[in-house]
């Protein structure tokens, strides 16, 4: 057996001439039939591999193609979606300002934050309502939350809005529980106090709303509630701290409460008087 | 490996020009055969071992590509291609105008071959060999020769001019 071996290895180009010349005549000795099925197995067979990594590369090329395209549509649809999300939020404020407005015994004038003050310590900020809208200075202004302060310059369709943050912005409140009255007062606008006579009762997380007493806000508004008492300087008094329950930061949407002061009845007559002096 | 793969592009690019630019520059019907001057010069340099495995390999291919007998152009090419490597540059120097003569040997041993398998399996008459060989495989020969001595010419007087 190992001669046969040996004997194609020393004869390897006439081995190989006698191996294809044979399959060479093996081919043509087929019948027609025979040979057509041979060509298409031989066909399929040895150009398979080649046709196969042709349709590969057109299908990684679509496939390319094909994330390209996803890609930009993800990037469309990240912005879309943002824009949803945004639209979601709006729409829940807007349901809880408008079940406010529906709830609320005041004429309301619902209105955009335009402008805030550009600085760490917002004191004011100017909303897209004027007097064409019936605002008048001096209004409430206030959230679904709580207070937020009043109109102190009114112009055509703007207006301007004293935030409670404001150290000159003193605004009368109550104690809910015990009806304790006292003016909430804030020094540069980081916490917020009341300045109570010691033997008042109070206690932590007690409501805080307006008295209707300054002239301004109307009665049992919503202003915060009591975070922490402490010692005031006068041992006749007692501080207590206090949290609004507006975020002061995070204002978009207002609603002007349209009541004149209470004092502005008596204007006429203040103002006759300073012109007879 | 490498020249195993020059001859293989080589190869393909013959049989895409055989089936496509050959036929628009056919004269009274004559058409050069690239692929056999391509199995020439293979057989030519690498001797009768890769000219009859070539061969065989070409052959084949134009056997499935084209509605002819199967067998035939796989039989005539690889004993095209082992009767050629018996004249490769490593036994004997040839000279262009010697090789231009065994290049027309070759297409008429080609075509014989071609043509006794085609008799054989269709049960024709001879007769119709010598007319073939007459009418058909001398013209195409002598217009392959004139393709070879062109690419004979650029080899030799064109191709050193561009690498100056």
């Amino acid at each position: 057996m190992l001669w046969i071996f040996q004997f194609i290895y020393r004869h390897h180009t006439l081995s190989s001439l006698f191996l294809t010349v044979i399959l060479s005549l093996w081919m043509l000795s087929r019948s027609l039939d025979q040979q057509q099925r041979l060509s298409r197995t031989l066909m399929f067979s040895l150009f398979y591999p080649f046709q196969y990594a042709t349709s590969m590369t057109g299908r990684i090329k679509n496939v390319f193609a094909e994330n390209k395209k996803l890609r930009h549509q993800v990037a469309e649809l990240a912005v879309r979606n943002a824009e949803l999300e945004e639209y979601s939020a709006e729409n829940a404020r807007l349901n809880k300002l408008l079940s406010f407005k529906k709830d609320s015994p005041y004429s309301l004038k619902a209105a955009h934050v335009v402008i805030r003050e550009p600085s760490y310590q917002m004191r004011s900020i100017v909303i897209d309502a004027g007097k064409e809208d019936g605002v008048l200075q001096f209004m409430p202004v206030v959230t679904q939350d709580g207070i937020v302060g009043k109109v102190t310059q009114v112009l055509r369709n703007l207006s301007l809005v004293q935030l409670i943050k404001d150290p000159s912005c003193r605004t009368s409140v109550m104690i809910k529980p015990s009806r304790a009255v006292g003016i909430l007062e804030t020094d540069e606008g980081d916490r917020y106090y009341i300045r109570l006579r010691s033997h008042e009762d109070v206690a932590e997380n007690d409501t805080i709303i307006t008295s209707g007493l300054g002239g301004i806000f109307p009665p049992g508004l919503n202003a915060g509630k009591v975070d922490l008492i402490a010692k005031d300087k006068n041992p006749l008094f007692k501080r207590v701290y206090i949290k609004p329950f507006v975020n002061f930061d995070r204002i978009e949407e207002v609603f002007v409460i349209l009541l004149p002061p209470q004092w502005s009845a008596f204007q006429s007559e203040k103002d006759s008087l300073i012109t007879e002096e | 490996m490498s020249t195993v793969l020059k001859w293989i592009a080589v190869f393909i690019s013959c049989l895409v020009l055989q089936s496509t630019l050959m036929n628009a520059v056919s004269i009274l019907g004559i058409t050069p055969d690239v692929t056999v001057i391509a199995l020439f010069l293979l057989a030519i340099n690498h001797g009768s071992l890769a000219g009859l495995y070539a061969g065989f390999l070409l052959g084949l291919s134009q056997d499935l590509y084209s509605p002819s007998i199967l067998g035939q152009q796989a039989l005539a090419k690889t004993l095209v291609g082992a009767a050629t490597g018996l004249f490769n540059v490593k036994v004997m120097r040839t000279d262009p105008l010697l090789r231009m003569f065994l290049l027309l040997l070759a297409f008429i041993f080609h075509d014989s071959i071609f043509l006794i398998a085609s008799v054989i399996k269709n049960s024709s008459s001879l007769s119709l060999l010598g007319k073939e060989l007459i009418t058909e495989t001398i013209p195409r020969s002598l217009y392959s020769m004139l393709l070879l001595l062109l690419l004979y010419a650029w080899s030799y007087f064109v191709a050193p001019f561009f690498k100056k």
